[in-house]
């Protein structure tokens, strides 16, 4: 079901009189060429970190001194707020995208703060937890509580990839923002940025389970 | 007159509910202990959301839906079934 409406948002390298005048066909799918490549850049990155959490499940389930160390609190209310904290930053975001997409610049600049705050935030909790495993003896070719070394090896490969992946997208929704806001990045740029956003999003839904909840003693 | 405009979204009260319903999946995941097979269809359920209403396929061509999500779906099964295969290769007689 198609829902495109005309001057939703305009896109000025997309225009009509353009599309007329370009010996090239139109896309297919009806999405400017840097939203569609954001698209297939999304496919491509679930399918790196699809092949990590594959890759973590069947090493743990083949592993059968697998540790556990996690507990509920603080690791889980952590993980939880965690959750919470990125949740809501799509919908900062969103918030963000609605404000480009009517043009409101100063209100854009305020969604996009509150994300990238958010994100920053996201990735304190990661890094103080990441710190007080460091200081109980977990790293990536050490378990301090005996059994497999795999469990510290993926933990820390994954979860910092994904954190990676928040402070790259922090970044780019700061320069994004800026960008908008001296009206050199249009609306456009804004959702496909945002495009990204939901995705890291996205990944955490599948991180905080697999990874924290399997593992609590 | 065709124009390549952004698919405009369904607006923040609805974000808003899809928010809630999305915290309230974290919640679930938190609170239905930790059977792999709920946990990770809870996680599918929260990931369809997000691609629906957060990132807009659902206000998309159906095109750009079934040029990505089921090649992502078929490659995730791939390495789900025969990924765990590849380890026994070591022990495969070539001829």
């Amino acid at each position: 079901m198609t829902h495109l409406m005309e001057g939703d948002v305009s896109d000025s390298a997309m225009t009509a009189s353009v599309l007329h005048e370009s010996p090239m066909e139109p896309s297919p799918f009806l999405i400017p060429s840097k939203k569609l490549i954001m698209w297939l850049f999304i496919v491509a990155d679930a399918a790196t970190f699809g092949g990590l959490l594959f890759g973590y499940g069947f090493l743990r389930f083949g592993s059968p001194n697998w540790p556990k160390p996690f507990s509920f609190s603080p690791n889980i209310i952590t993980g939880l707020v965690m959750t919470v904290i990125l949740l809501t930053s799509s919908l900062t975001m969103l918030g963000g995208v609605a404000a480009a997409q009517e043009g409101r610049r100063a209100a854009t600049m305020k969604w996009l703060g509150a994300t990238a705050l958010l994100g920053v935030l996201f990735a304190v909790l990661h890094l103080r937890e990441w710190s007080a495993m460091i200081r109980e003896g977990w790293s990536l070719t050490a378990n301090p509580l005996g059994g497999t070394v795999l469990f510290g090896a993926l933990f820390f490969s994954i979860t910092g990839l994904h954190l990676l992946h928040v402070i790259s997208g922090v970044i780019a929704i700061i320069v994004i923002a800026i960008g908008f806001q001296t009206k050199r990045l249009t609306a456009g740029h804004v959702e496909t940025t945002g495009l990204y956003w939901h995705f890291v999003d996205l990944v955490w839904m599948f991180v905080f389970p697999l990874l924290y909840l399997l593992n609590v003693h | 007159m065709t124009t390549m405009n952004a698919s405009s979204g369904p607006g923040m009260k609805v974000y808003v509910t899809v928010w809630l319903g999305m915290l309230g999946i974290a919640a679930a995941h938190v609170s239905g202990g930790t059977l792999l097979a709920a946990l990770i269809v809870l996680s599918f359920l929260e990931a369809a959301i997000a691609l629906r209403y957060f990132m807009h396929l659902k206000y998309e061509v159906p095109l750009l839906f079934w040029t990505l999500i089921p090649a992502l779906l078929l490659a995730f099964l791939m390495m789900n079934q025969f990924w765990a295969d590849s380890a026994r290769m070591n022990t495969f007689r070539f001829p």
